[in-house]
């Protein structure tokens, strides 16, 4: 009897909702264009060998430096391998490391939140000073510190990039949880005497997800920003794996030689990250219209 | 006012001391022996005598309490260690490269300034829609182009194609101030636009809300120019809720300086940072990380004092 009514409580509004976000969301121009562009990138990244006729890694002694044309879109590197080819197949590990990250950051984030939510006490009044704290270190800054800690390996890479985005997620994610307790659904759900795991899985959770969707977004669009700059400084993912941010060092080192090497990786990111950007931006509105 | 100034002292002073603490206990928390440094990989090949000769020499043979006195005895003397890399003291390292970070982020903020102020005003006087649009697109791109796009952007364009500034290295200020400015210029506005960026966005928000308080319903009331309302009546005021988040554009300085002195080759401590987390060398990274806490912890200390000034209701609240 109880179960009946907490789940109508809680289910009932999800899912018409979030058959109706896509749609509201594909209704504003610059977020139809961001998740096409989102779209476009993730497909064609991953279905590299269908999209490129070479391989990121052979070389062609005859096309060192070759300006983009029919034949090589963005031109070639150093090797005489085709940039374009290159980009898609270091694209895989860019976006790789920015949604492992991002997974890392929310499960995280979201776990430090809750906990600070609901000890309001000493506990959660330390947590968010920490979240705090670490906040307001730039986040290039700490990442770098933090690679020198734990080096600069590719899983490294990612759970330093996830721990970077856990303190921001955290402060939402507590801020979103104490709204929620405050809500009628939630007295009903603790006054029909329902578990706690329970009320925090079906309950609060659920209602608190959209916000958080749309910050994970904005967190891709960093993690991809973040380790770019790592790997440009030669800090974050070493050759010989290549992503979007080690192929912008290389056509950097290469940058009087080739002008078009180092912009196309960077025209790239800059993409990446602004698509994701105006995603995260209009998710948030479309999800939670009281925060924008 | 003394009053309040004193107390934000007293507990800026306390957070500084704090951090020092942090910032200790998590350069011993990190793995790897910095004797490895000291001898450049080798390690395995030394025999014992001479690692113990090095880890005393290092300070490091001593409990952690006492290694941290030791570290904060020398800081308050000015003293930050010597560098486990090369054979220079951590102060030498730092004082030879500050001058270029220094002058790197004053002429970003004064171009940041010099374009998001006029630009946020003149969106305020004609609320025309074209132009705010073009404001808020210039506003979003500028946060989100990462610093070494626009970087290579002006090497290839204005260094190498134009050729009128140097793209790359610094010219001490003392030496030279004239091409010192100028081989600075590059870097400073591809800083100063993240910069401009940040501020207009923070900027513009504060001048719509104030847009509809009743004071500026009055100015118009009484027949001012809509530019006068705007820049004598509107401005100042949007401005506090700005200098109140001047941390989040310092924090974007500090980010974006590592990055774009890379670019640029410029010999400052953004340059200086990446090279210590290459060479592991904690003594110089550990010092650089409490410089920055340091300068957070002064710009909120500068921001809260002159808020004070401006809004005295602060400092009734803060010492009450």
């Amino acid at each position: 009897m109880s179960e009946a009514i907490v789940t109508v409580a809680g289910d009932a509004p999800v899912l018409p909702r979030s058959e109706s976000v896509f749609r509201r969301l594909m209704r504003t121009p610059s977020a139809a264009i961001a998740v096409v562009v989102v779209l476009i990138l993730v497909i064609m990244t991953f279905g590299a060998p269908l999209v490129s006729p070479y391989s990121p890694n052979v070389s062609d002694f005859d096309q060192l430096f070759a300006p983009p044309s029919w034949n090589h879109l963005f031109g070639t590197d150093e090797l005489g391998r085709d940039l374009f080819t290159r980009l898609l197949y270091g694209g895989r590990t860019s976006l790789i490391v920015a949604v492992a990250a991002t997974v890392i950051a929310m499960v995280v984030g979201v776990a430090w939140g809750f906990v600070a939510a609901f000890r309001e006490g000493w506990v959660g009044e330390l947590l968010m000073r920490i979240a705090d704290m670490l906040m307001a270190v730039p986040v290039i800054f700490l990442g770098l510190v933090l690679v020198a800690a734990f080096g600069a390996s590719l899983w490294s890479l990612i759970v330093i990039l996830g721990l970077l985005f856990a303190p921001a997620t955290a402060r939402l994610a507590r801020s979103t949880l104490l709204v929620e307790l405050r809500s009628e659904y939630y007295v009903s759900a603790v006054s029909v005497g329902a578990s706690g795991t329970r009320i925090v899985a079906r309950e609060l959770f659920p209602n608190a997800l959209p916000v958080l969707i749309a910050r994970a977004s904005l967190i891709l669009a960093e993690a991809i920003f973040v380790e770019a700059s790592l790997s440009f400084v030669g800090l974050g993912i070493q050759p010989p794996d290549t992503s979007w941010g080690t192929l912008l060092q290389q056509g950097y080192s290469n940058l009087y030689r080739s002008y078009s090497y180092p912009l196309f990786p960077g025209f790239v990111i800059l993409v990446a990250v602004l698509a994701l950007n105006a995603l995260g931006d209009n998710l948030q509105k479309v999800l939670d219209p009281s925060r924008s | 006012m003394s009053r309040y100034v004193a107390k934000r002292l007293v507990s800026s002073i306390a957070l500084l001391f704090l951090s020092t603490i942090i910032i200790f206990l998590l350069m011993r928390v990190i793995p790897g022996d910095p004797t490895i440094t000291k001898l450049g990989g080798s390690i395995k090949e030394v025999d014992e005598a001479t690692l113990t000769q090095i880890r005393s020499d290092l300070g490091l043979d001593k409990s952690i309490p006492e290694q941290y006195v030791t570290w904060i005895s020398g800081i308050v003397r000015g003293d930050f260690g010597n560098s486990y890399f090369s054979q220079f003291s951590v102060t030498t390292l730092i004082g030879q490269r500050v001058g270029a970070t220094l002058l790197l982020a004053l002429m970003a903020m004064i171009i940041g300034l010099a374009i998001a102020v006029p630009a946020s005003v003149a969106g305020a006087i004609w609320p025309n829609r074209y132009l705010n649009a073009v404001l808020s697109a210039f506003a979003a791109i500028g946060i989100a182009i990462p610093t070494f796009v626009i970087g290579i952007a002006l090497i290839i364009t204005i260094g190498v194609e134009l050729d009128v500034l140097p793209t790359q290295g610094y010219v001490s200020f003392q030496r030279d101030p004239l091409n010192s400015v100028k081989s600075t210029l590059l870097p400073a506005f591809t800083l100063g636009i993240g910069v401009a960026a940040v501020t207009m966005r923070i900027l513009r928000a504060s001048l719509v809300e104030i847009g509809s308080a009743s004071f500026v319903r009055t100015a118009r009331g009484k027949g001012l120019l809509r530019s006068q309302v705007v820049v004598r009546h509107e401005l100042p005021n949007a401005s506090i809720p700005a200098i109140t988040q001047a941390g989040i554009i310092v924090a974007h300085l500090v980010g974006g300086a590592v990055i774009v002195e890379y670019v640029f080759a410029r010999p400052g401590l953004g340059t200086l940072l990446v090279d210590s987390v290459f060479q592991r060398d904690y003594a110089v990274l550990q010092t650089l990380v409490l410089a920055t806490a340091a300068a957070f912890i002064v710009t909120s200390l500068v921001v809260d004092v002159l808020l004070g000034f401006v809004d005295p209701r602060l400092r009734v609240e803060a010492v009450s």
